[in-house]
């Protein structure tokens, strides 16, 4: 049996102790993936799964407190469920996890640059390691590595780490990440770098899409960006502003981010907010050698305490 | 492209004229009334407004908020608005004294319907700081009595602490054109007028619904048992009088938050009939 | 004036012109987004498709001061510190030259509320008067195009002051108001000849290539019919995560948000965007909030646009059906499926 019906088959297992599995269907256009939120088994009929299921589903799960969800989640995915369980953000009896092995996702605007454009896409087929697409009236064929998500080049972690149902054949591989893209961005002068944050911010339109996407940011309605009480922040639309919030948000995702880069996938004006998330982890991982979301009996690195780490010198000047 | 905006000599709706405080007075631990007189002579003798109309008053570098102009249009001394503390600008707001200034832009929104309710008799039930939109009804209606039937009030708070407008009741309590009772939800050391719920009181009351309109405003849990009350009584649901309270921001119809389908509370009222806000959705 | 032909290549040197008198702008491709900058010789002008935000800023910043005040010693009474107010208007001449029609027309829905019988608001028109548009038709429609639903159509000329329709070679500008008469007599240009006819080719192309577009004419009660359905608002806005984006990128949402800010002894009163999707949007100081989930936050947006704004403003509907906030949603939630089974669903109910 393909994958997707043996899933659908174990959603509909499940779907009568759930008020909701949350999954992927068809889109706006043959490239669009959208979320799926099943309730009966007509809904489950309407599930896909494919590269284009980009959404990181676990961004849904705060917001439905207190009721019996199901997620259906890839590798990245769950680390996210993993991370809100550890941060008891979420009851584990109130989730039902659908596991997948995944083998990458695309990334909409690599298809974007390599199609010079997604407004007249007619049709979109995955035949093994290529992506056939007919757009404004010319067919291409897309190779898949070419057009993956810069996350999936690194994946460790295909395979959903947590989950109730598994369907599918684990993927065996795992690739290695040494934050290569961090150090590149390092190597640029200090001025370099301020110049480059300081033209993508000129252009954030202060829509918190990269906040509501993020399943790890959770003060979401009650945002400091926003609110007066406290008053920390102008809703000015300077560089200085837009900076100070992107700050905000990446140092409380420190050792928090499962670097799924929904908020990255999200900004409509394409900033490219996963790097500074992933400077973070970068330091948290050398630091207290942890990666946020991989394993669920494990305490955050920011949510304990010792009084001697092993790799700060507190005492050593 | 318009070439000419529709208001002629239009004047900057988000400029607050500036007006100075001469006199405070503490109501209730978090009421706290500001009588306010216009700098600008000329605009202040020109100032007109209509009993319900509201104004936004400005804590400069803190925000605006929106209150009723309480006092009474034919009393032009001064404006007169009672703030009750529940956010920054309020907060800001009781930090100010006799002799401040603040910006105010008024009047704003749509008013009691006092010409209609001319002949009728009138009975007023307020809650807590929802005496306030009444009190300006009630001193235009005493100051121009011959035009209207019986007056009754009824004015309710929480404990004798709560309740505002202190050194007038007394003189509502005499009137003998003016049929006045106060209460209190609970027995108090001292107290000496009735205790019981408002709707519960009013039901005591009972009075007639005949050629008569309700005006009532008070907190929502009240709201909805007085219109309950209300309704046992008689009166009909274009008979009863409220005023709403949204978040507001421009005061002008523009900012768009306070909207209930196609009415904007800021323009549209804060006055409507009971009988109006049946026909609004559902989203108070 | 008749229509007129701009070659290609002398587009440059009309901007050029018109950049001496106007803050002249036009899309420019920054990251992976277009967007509306001023014109600066040199740089890439990217025509071949829509912008990725559309030039409301062009009249309506993100971030305005409103006032600006000044609290300050009364020099007879020092005892006494007085605050001066002073307003703001923005009155730079511009130009937008390259926007589509669906973005010239989200200002008339602007202008219905920002200029009406109870307020005309000054900074909004200040700039909107001295702002021009030359427009560009489309050729071909993108798959979230929906202008043809909401009364418009590729070449729409409402709102602008140019249109220019992309035919080989270059544009056929046609002046729609006098002011864009006088900006076209700036140009470079040569009489249309035959490409007049192309251009009226490439107008029929686009408008069939959009197809029928479906009868909203009952959205407007059936939406209101459906507020208190609020199983139907949550199924629709299950998948929505209550940013901001669809608004921001919205040519014809106008809401905003008032605050002050002070430094020392002076400040500003600034306007910047807001929008129904926020939860702040409508919080109370008491703490009760009317529309509080996202359920409640997208019934109104949508009920606005098609419910009640057109039943106050003459059957207009709030939406030019520029169908940015379908394809920049990080959900892909489609406004045009909402209305479409927000019909349905009411029909079904009757």
């Amino acid at each position: 049996m393909e994958l997707l019906d043996q899933l659908k088959e174990k959603i509909k297992e499940r779907l009568p102790e759930l008020d909701v599995v949350i999954g992927w269907e068809q889109g706006f256009d043959p490239l669009h993936a959208t979320p799926l939120f099943m309730r009966t088994e007509e809904d489950v009929d309407r599930l896909v799964f494919s590269p284009l299921c980009v959404h990181n589903l676990a961004s849904h799960l705060t917001g439905l407190k207190g009721k019996k969800v199901g997620i259906v989640v890839k590798g990245c995915d769950s680390r996210s469920v993993v991370e809100l369980l550890q941060e008891k953000l979420l009851v584990r009896e109130d989730v039902t996890v659908f596991g997948l092995p995944c083998t990458g996702v695309v990334s909409l605007k690599k298809i974007k640059h390599a199609l010079g454009g997604l407004d007249k896409v007619a049709s979109a087929e995955f035949n093994g390691n290529e992506l056939k697409v007919s757009a404004a009236g010319a067919a291409r064929v897309l190779p898949l590595n070419e057009i993956a998500a810069d996350k999936c080049g690194r994946c460790q972690y295909h395979n959903a780490l947590l989950s109730d149902v598994f369907v599918g054949a684990p993927v065996e591989a795992a690739a290695e990440d040494n934050y290569a893209d961090v150090e590149a961005f390092q190597a640029k002068s200090p001025q370099e770098q301020a110049a480059y944050w300081r033209d993508a911010m000129q252009r954030c339109l202060r829509c918190y899409a990269c906040r509501n996407a993020c399943p790890m940011c959770v003060c979401r309605d009650h945002c400091v960006a926003q609110s007066r009480e406290p008053h920390w922040m102008t809703q000015q639309d300077t560089v200085q502003e837009k900076w100070f919030f992107q700050m905000i948000h990446a140092l409380h995702l420190a050792g928090r981010c499962t670097e799924c880069g929904e908020c990255e996938r999200a900004c409509p004006v394409g900033i490219p907010l996963l790097l500074l998330k992933r400077k973070i982890n970068k330091e948290i991982k050398e630091l207290f050698d942890y990666q946020a979301g991989t394993k669920i009996d494990a305490t955050p690195p920011l949510l304990s305490f010792k009084v001697e780490e092993e790799n700060i010198n507190e005492r050593g000047w | 492209m318009p070439k000419k905006s529709k208001n002629q000599e239009a004047r900057n709706p988000y400029l607050p004229a500036i007006g100075t405080i001469i006199e405070t007075i503490q109501e209730t631990p978090t009421i706290k009334t500001f009588r306010v007189v216009l700098d600008d002579k000329d605009e202040m003798e020109r100032f007109t407004f209509q009993p319900g109309q509201v104004g936004q008053l400005s804590a400069f570098g803190v925000g605006e908020a929106t209150f009723v102009i309480n006092s009474s249009p034919t009393r032009m001394d001064y404006l007169q608005f009672s703030v009750m503390r529940a956010g920054e600008v309020t907060a800001k707001l009781h930090a100010l004294s006799t002799g401040d200034q603040v910006g105010v832009r008024a009047p704003l929104g749509n008013w009691f319907p006092y010409e209609e309710l001319k002949g009728k008799d009138i009975v007023f039930i307020g809650g807590g700081i929802g005496m306030a939109p009444l009190r300006t009804l009630l001193l235009y209606m005493l100051d121009n009595r011959k035009d209207y039937g019986k007056i009754t009030l009824l004015y309710g708070a929480r404990t004798p602490q709560d309740m505002a407008f202190q050194y007038e009741l007394p003189e509502w309590l005499e009137r003998e054109d003016l049929d006045a009772t106060l209460t209190i939800d609970v027995e108090a050391e001292g107290w000496e007028h009735s205790v019981g719920l408002i709707p519960n009181v009013l039901l005591e009351m009972a009075p007639s619904a005949e050629n008569c309109a309700a005006i009532t405003c008070g907190p929502p849990i009240m709201i909805k048992f007085t219109l309950q009350a209300l309704q046992k009584l008689g009166f009909q649901d274009d008979q009863i009088i409220t005023t709403l309270e949204k978040r507001m921001k421009c005061g002008v119809g523009i900012c768009g938050r306070c909207n209930i389908g196609t009415k904007y509370v800021c323009v549209d009222g804060p006055v409507f009939t009971y009988a109006q806000l049946k026909t609004l959705p559902n989203e108070l | 004036m008749a229509a007129k032909y701009l070659k290609k290549e002398n587009l440059v040197s009309w901007l050029q012109t018109l950049a001496k008198e106007r803050l002249t702008l036009v899309p420019r491709r920054e990251g992976d987004a277009v967007v509306f900058r001023p014109f600066a010789p040199g740089q890439d002008i990217p025509l071949d498709q829509q912008a990725t935000t559309p030039p409301k800023a062009a009249v309506f910043p993100q971030c305005e001061p409103l006032l600006a005040f000044k609290y300050a010693k009364d020099p007879e009474n020092p005892g006494k510190v007085g605050v001066q107010v002073k307003e703001k208007l923005g009155d730079t001449p511009s130009v937008v030259v390259g926007c589509r029609p669906c973005d010239a027309r989200g200002f008339l829905t602007f202008d219905r509320v920002y200029d009406s019988d109870r307020a005309s608001d000054l900074n909004y028109l200040t700039r909107r008067r001295n702002t021009l548009f030359a427009t560009l038709a489309c050729d071909e429609p993108a798959s979230t195009c929906f202008c043809n639903w909401v009364g418009s159509g590729p070449a729409d000329a409402e709102g602008s002051d140019i249109l220019m329709v992309p035919v080989e070679g270059g544009f056929v500008l046609e002046p729609v108001t006098e002011a864009g008469e006088k900006l076209m007599e700036q140009a470079p240009l040569e009489d249309a000849g035959d490409k007049a006819a192309l251009a009226e080719a490439v107008k029929e192309n686009a408008a069939k290539a959009l197809g029928e577009a479906p009868d909203l004419s009952q959205a407007r009660e059936k939406l209101l019919s459906l507020f208190d359905n609020m199983d139907f608002w949550e199924g629709v806005s299950a998948k929505c995560i209550s940013c901001g984006a669809c608004t921001y990128l919205c040519p014809t949402c106008y809401c905003f948000n008032i605050t002050d800010e002070q430094s020392g002894a002076e400040g500003v009163r600034l306007r910047t965007w807001d929008n129904c999707m926020s939860y702040l949007f409508t919080m109370e100081a008491s703490g009760h909030n009317p529309r509080p989930t996202k359920a409640h936050r997208l019934k109104n947006r949508v009920g606005h646009k098609f419910s009640y704004y057109p039943d106050i403003h003459d059957g207009h509907i709030a939406c030019c059906g520029c169908g940015r906030c379908i394809k920049s949603c990080p959900s892909s939630v489609d406004i045009r499926q909402i209305v479409l089974q927000a019909i349905a669903a009411s029909a079904a109910s009757e």
